[in-house]
């Protein structure tokens, strides 16, 4: 019997040291400080929040590319540690943000696709060029032939995202982890690779972690949103539920923040909090979102910080607004 | 009339293959306080800005049009008039992610004060200018003081608008102002670009229509170096009449209400060899026998121009 949870993260930590000249301890950097979520098998999920926030550290946590200071990460039941990371790379998928960054300039298209599945154990070029052939396809780079000598610079932005996509995928993964995969690429181009990741998402009942920080393609991609600021997880729920109704002070500013396109837009000022986001050297002591809140409670919320709680079912917040 | 009228003005580049055409036959009049220019990368608006503040690289082929600040063809004159008279003084730019361009070792307010020192304003009065400039932004006073890596990306960005601002122009050209910004940050630019909207006139140059709704009383959609539809925002808000607006209108995310999202197959067209005919016909989705030829802009309703053969 398959266990439901594919991916559990309990209480990770993420901190960086800073050093003075070298070999001073200065500080750490809390990038990623207490996360907690699990993402159940062939769901996708959303991580928003704004630059800095440390989603893009939470990532390259979970992929095992940072290793975190305390907490655990299970994949498959499974507690991940040095020794399995050989498995388990060939069990997650990482869509990059910038394709062109990702793809080393000197391989062509066959090259790049192949590299994963010959580390993975695949020798027999038939069964390899056959995989090649299915990723391609998945991605929709079709005609095949025509794309496989080809080298990154010859492609547009969509078409190297697809490649990295379908780098992605061609060992048969289940859980893709999505940083940023369109902040790169044009309006147009964005939703036809959306589009894509979510039917890969079905098909191959992937579990999918989409990074971002613009709310509005959520929606359209994934099953629940978790919202993130000042590196801890401050809001969970399902898409609908988040949009309509919003919880936590600083998802309702962020709501209120982006526009949809709407003539009207010109005679409305956004009411946007003070301030800037924390910084992740010295986070404010209790919530970190109390100097910009504007229900902050004296006493409390800069003292003490807010628990996660359940005011509705499966709607997590973190805020003292709702104890 | 308006405060700047364009007429067919074309920047075309130099390069090995052949001449990019990144401006392509572009004529627009300012009518209101501010038009935005929509359009995707590559499709020569960010050209356009340039070209019409006569920025221009070394490796230019052509370039050609007129183009009239308060009545007066500004192309005609020399480039130390245009740099004296015209530059800055009347035309400011923001440039694309500009609040990265400020130098590291200079002061935030002596930088945003040169241009005017420059031009042979004196000290005390450019700071002065400085200062009313910054607090129009919400740029507070003592971060004047500070160097440029004190501040954080927002407030970088609102000291380039004020340093735009100084020089009291009547016109600022914006180039993705907020690209590179947060969501609340960015809302909060878009907070302060339409409180001086009272005082100066703009040209928003986007990718960004959702962002581009908040500042605009006209509309102008580029593709493939030319302007394909131009018309009053409202009118490009709720029914653009380009089969182009309509796709990029009908690809745009938003946040409330179930709207099926759609994209444009295929990409935009190389500008060294563009289709012949209508540039969009390839990717086109209504193309008939007739978008063979090139469709002119044309006033399809009023004060709606359309480049298409549908409305011709």
């Amino acid at each position: 019997m398959q266990d439901e949870k594919l991916l559990v993260v309990k209480d990770i930590h993420t901190w960086f040291e800073l050093r003075r000249w070298g070999f001073f301890h200065a500080g750490f950097v809390r990038a990623v400080d207490g996360v907690d979520f699990e993402i159940r098998r062939g769901e996708a999920v959303a991580i928003v929040g704004e630059s800095g926030c440390g989603k893009t550290t939470l990532a390259r946590t979970i992929l095992g590319l940072c290793s975190p200071i305390s907490g655990e990460v299970f994949f498959d039941g499974k507690r991940l540690e040095a020794s399995k990371m050989r498995w388990y790379r060939s069990q997650v998928g990482y869509v990059q943000q910038d394709p062109y960054g990702a793809l080393p300039s000197f391989m062509n298209v066959h090259r790049i696709l192949e590299e994963p599945i010959r580390i993975n154990g695949v020798w027999r070029k038939a069964e390899g060029r056959k995989r090649i052939r299915k990723a391609l396809e998945e991605v929709k780079l079709t005609p095949v032939e025509e794309y496989l000598p080809k080298f990154p610079h010859m492609l547009s932005g969509g078409e190297q995202q697809r490649v990295v996509i379908a780098r992605a995928i061609i060992l048969k993964p289940k859980l893709l982890v999505a940083d940023e995969p369109v902040s790169m690429l044009d309006a147009s181009v964005r939703v036809e690779i959306l589009e894509l990741l979510r039917e890969l998402q079905r098909i191959h009942n992937l579990a999918v972690i989409y990074i971002t920080h613009d709310l509005s393609t959520v929606r359209y991609f994934s099953e629940r949103i978790f919202i993130m600021y000042g590196a801890k997880l401050v809001e969970k729920a399902e898409v609908k539920e988040l949009l309509y109704n919003p919880l936590h002070p600083y998802t309702k500013a962020l709501l209120a923040a982006i526009p949809d396109p709407d003539p009207e837009n010109v005679s409305k000022f956004r009411e946007v909090p003070p301030g800037e986001p924390p910084s992740l050297l010295n986070p404010p002591p209790g919530c970190r979102f109390h100097p910009r809140c504007h229900a902050f409670i004296n006493g409390l919320c800069d003292v003490e910080e807010p628990p996660e709680l359940e005011p509705k079912e499966m709607h997590f917040v973190a805020c003292w607004l709702y104890q | 009339m308006g405060v700047l009228r364009v007429e067919d003005l074309r920047l075309y580049f130099k390069t090995k293959k052949g001449p990019v055409q990144a401006v392509d036959g572009v004529s627009f009049e300012l009518k209101s306080r501010a038009l935005v220019i929509v359009g995707e990368s590559g499709c020569g608006k960010t050209s356009l800005a340039r070209a019409i503040l006569r920025l221009l690289p070394r490796n230019v082929h052509t370039y050609t049009g007129r183009v009239f600040l308060n009545g007066v063809d500004v192309m005609e004159l020399s480039e130390e008039r245009f740099q004296q008279e015209v530059r800055w003084t009347k035309i400011a730019l923001v440039p694309q992610a500009a609040m990265n361009s400020l130098n590291p070792v200079i002061k935030v307010g002596d930088q945003v004060a040169e241009p005017l020192i420059m031009r042979g304003m004196e000290k005390e009065n450019a700071l002065k200018r400085v200062r009313d400039a910054s607090e129009l932004v919400g740029l507070p006073l003592d971060f004047l003081n500070r160097y440029p890596f004190e501040l954080s990306g927002g407030m970088r960005q609102r000291a380039i608008i004020a340093m735009a601002l100084a020089a009291k122009p009547t016109l600022i050209i914006l180039d993705e102002p907020t690209s590179a910004l947060d969501v609340l940050t960015q809302a909060n630019i878009m907070n302060v670009l339409k409180r001086i909207k009272s005082e100066v006139n703009f040209i928003l140059i986007t990718h960004d229509i959702a962002i581009s709704s908040e500042l605009a009383d006209e509309a102008a959609v580029m593709y493939a170096g030319q302007v394909v539809e131009l018309c009053k925002a409202g009118d490009f808000y709720n029914k653009p009449l380009h089969p182009y607006s309509n796709k990029l209108m009908a690809s745009v995310p938003t946040l409330h209400g179930e709207k099926k999202l759609d994209f444009i197959p295929g990409q935009p067209p190389s500008l060294i060899n563009p289709p012949k005919g209508c540039r969009f016909a390839p990717r086109c989705s209504l193309r008939f026998e007739r978008c063979k030829e090139e469709p002119p802009l044309v006033e399809a309703e009023e004060g709606h121009f359309v480049k298409c053969w549908l409305n011709a």
